[in-house]
């Protein structure tokens, strides 16, 4: 018999996980609203990109902010896709803003986005690359700590810059508005349904339960452990830059999917999607709730969102002052955000469990 | 812009009228850098909110002027005073607990520039202010094919005017001696007797104070708002970080860099050039993350 802490249950913590989704799996049920659903769907995104931000930061101990150029990038590659599907290739082949920027030809790189499928791979695969290359550059060079934070937001500032000036291929400050729903499979995805909602939580879902298995297994833990030393985890033989460029570009990869489903949602990408406020306010989300929770960075994002939305645009001055002043004291004094408030709280409670293991080294206890 | 003229051919005169601009850029960013260069090479602080420092400098010098009505000129060393007391405020209530931590001081100042954008906005709104400047610097040098606003000189001159000071108080005074040694080694320094935290607060206020009196320069070139402050912190931490976070690094860099921005804004157009700038950063920061000149402080 040993005392630990409830917060560190394996088991608990997958019961939580499931009760989470299961609540919000049904929530369309029990209201009819489209733009509700609309609303919670973009939830489901915000809480995606938190999820990227704690995987990386919280648990790779790499702090990104530069998760928006894979956001960005797929929502591009998305929005060109279903603006390709709404495009007729024999007698309107060329969408509207191309014309009004005098392209006679559709450009080369707009061609493979005809297809649904090649268009849907290259918007993931795009990105991934991207952060694949990115992150051999960086991490082979052994660049830890502020200076990814400082290459990451350079590399979001230039590609929000190209995709603003190069005008003819992503229609700049307008940005891209496909004027009709997504259609995969011959079914539609109205973003003002409960089938947009379903998309985006069974994405959410499988990303977190897929991130959450992976940090159990050995990968999980190395990765823990470079982050908490990568010195010492370089000494143990353990191939440094190797680990920080897998899990980069699996956080780029959810970054990704996450824009997939956005613009699914709402049918529009612009710059903005690129924006470097818009990246480190992921990481306000995923601090708030807890960087080293998975289920903390989630949380945090549909909290967070939750609470602006309803305070409304006429406070939104207001409400970013108390953001602010929140992410101050969060990083100031609780460093773990809410979910380690939690872990504490968890601490006083009595539990106990049989012999050494179930319980023992999980992803939320690694830390310190 | 359609495809066609993206590329503009070389010509002598317009070249040489983009490396002056690009001068001028040099000296914009390298004031607006100084102050961040002190922050990061004392403390190793990335300091997010210098932007809002900059933009407070722009309101403090537009309050002083609009409601007492302060010459423009007497508002620059105002608002070094005003912003740098502010700045050792944040010192002392926030960064002053976080230097263990630096990807936190990062955050935390990103936090604080957050409260300073929105706070700003509710008193004093979000439209654009303007400020009244001296006419012999709202003006335009003619030279033949070069036209330069006396605006852009007077910055170029003050920005190398303000390394100058700031490398005297460095390297000339008690008070330089001790940051320097602070810089190069924290516990030794203490040990001789050197109060490191009464170092840091100053040297923070310092480089808060440059901010406050590159934003009240820059009220003068263009008009202030809330949000002014982004755009001028991403180019200042590039100058930083690639210089290495020296005084003359700083200076080196916002050299090169505004002459490269400029001539790839030549030849092809701003936000083309932009882009090239920052990935060529990211190229160079991938092979020197030191910097252009290798630091003889102790990197934290």
């Amino acid at each position: 018999m040993r005392r630990v802490n409830l917060y560190h249950d394996k088991r608990a913590q997958w019961a939580v996980y499931v009760v989470f989704f299961g609540i919000l799996a049904i929530i369309p049920l029990s209201m009819d609203d489209p733009f509700t659903m609309n609303q919670y769907s973009r939830y489901g995104v915000f809480a995606m990109l938190a999820l990227s931000v704690s995987l990386v930061w919280g648990f790779g101990g790499i702090l990104s902010l530069g998760q928006g150029i894979a956001f960005g990038m797929a929502a591009y590659g998305m929005g060109a896709t279903m603006q390709m599907q709404y495009q007729d290739p024999v007698n309107d082949p060329i969408p509207s803003f191309m014309l009004t920027n005098e392209l006679e030809v559709l450009p080369t790189i707009w061609e493979p986005f005809w297809h649904t499928h090649l268009g849907l791979i290259l918007a993931i695969g795009i990105p991934v690359l991207f952060f694949v290359i990115f992150g051999i550059l960086m991490f082979q060079a052994r660049i830890a700590g502020a200076f990814v934070a400082i290459m990451t937001l350079a590399m979001l500032g230039a590609w929000y810059n190209m995709a603003y000036d190069m005008q003819p291929y992503t229609a700049g400050f307008n940005g891209i508005s496909p004027p009709s729903a997504f259609v995969a499979f011959g079914v539609e995805v109205d973003p003002y349904s409960n089938l947009i909602y379903w998309v985006s939580l069974g994405v959410l879902c499988v990303l977190t339960l897929a991130t959450k298995a992976l940090l159990q297994t050995k990968f999980g833990t190395i990765v823990q452990a470079i982050r908490d030393d990568p010195e010492r985890a370089r000494f143990l033989g353990y191939n440094v830059a190797y680990y920080q460029i897998v899990l980069f570009a699996l956080a780029g990869l959810i970054a990704a999917l996450a824009g997939l489903v956005w613009v699914m949602i709402t049918q529009f990408v612009s710059p903005t999607s690129l924006d470097i406020f818009f990246s480190i306010t992921m990481v306000i989300w995923a601090a708030v709730g807890g960087r080293m929770s998975l289920f903390g960075a989630i949380f945090g994002a549909m909290f967070i969102n939750a609470a602006q939305s309803y305070v409304g645009d006429e406070f939104q001055a207001t409400w970013f002052i108390i953001l602010g002043a929140v992410f101050i004291i969060v990083v100031r004094f609780a460093p773990k955000g809410l979910a380690g408030l939690f872990e504490y709280v968890f601490g006083f409670i009595p539990y106990r469990v049989r012999g050494t293991s179930g319980a023992r080294g999980d992803a939320h206890s690694a830390s310190e | 812009m359609s495809v066609h003229d993206f590329w503009t051919p070389f010509a002598l005169e317009p070249f040489i009228n983009a490396l002056i601009i690009g001068l001028s850029l040099a000296s914009i960013w390298l004031v607006a850098a100084l102050g961040l260069t002190i922050i990061y090479g004392t403390m190793g602080v990335i300091n997010m909110a210098h932007g809002e420092f900059i933009m407070l400098g722009a309101y403090s010098a537009w309050v002083m002027q609009f409601f007492i009505g302060i010459p423009w000129l007497l508002c620059l060393p105002l608002s070094f005073f005003i912003v740098g007391g502010f700045g050792w405020l944040v010192e002392r209530g926030l960064i002053r607990h976080l230097y263990d931590r630096p990807l936190d001081t990062l955050l935390a100042t990103w936090g604080v520039s957050l409260v300073l954008v929105q706070s700003v906005r509710l008193i004093f709104g979000g439209e654009p202010q303007y400020i009244d400047v001296p006419d012999e610097l709202s003006t335009v040098m003619n030279l033949g094919f070069i036209h330069i606003p006396w605006m852009r000189i007077f910055i170029f001159f003050v920005s190398l005017g303000l390394v100058a000071m700031t490398l005297a108080i460095l390297f000339k005074t008690n008070m330089g001696i001790q940051i320097r040694a602070v810089m190069q080694n924290k516990e030794m320094a203490a040990s001789f007797g050197i109060n490191s935290k009464r170092v840091y607060g100053l040297a923070f206020a310092f480089g808060a104070g440059l901010a406050g009196i590159s934003g009240a320069m820059f009220s003068g070139l263009k008009t202030i708002f809330p949000d002014m402050g982004l755009g001028y912190v991403v180019e200042a931490f590039l100058v930083v970080v690639t210089g290495g976070g020296e005084v003359l690094g700083s200076l080196a860099t916002a050299g090169i860099m505004g002459e490269l921005f400029s001539v790839f804004s030549y030849f092809t157009n701003d936000t083309f050039g932009r882009f090239v700038l920052f990935v060529l950063i990211v190229i160079f920061l991938r092979f020197r993350p030191q910097g252009i000149f290798t630091p003889s402080m102790a990197r934290r």
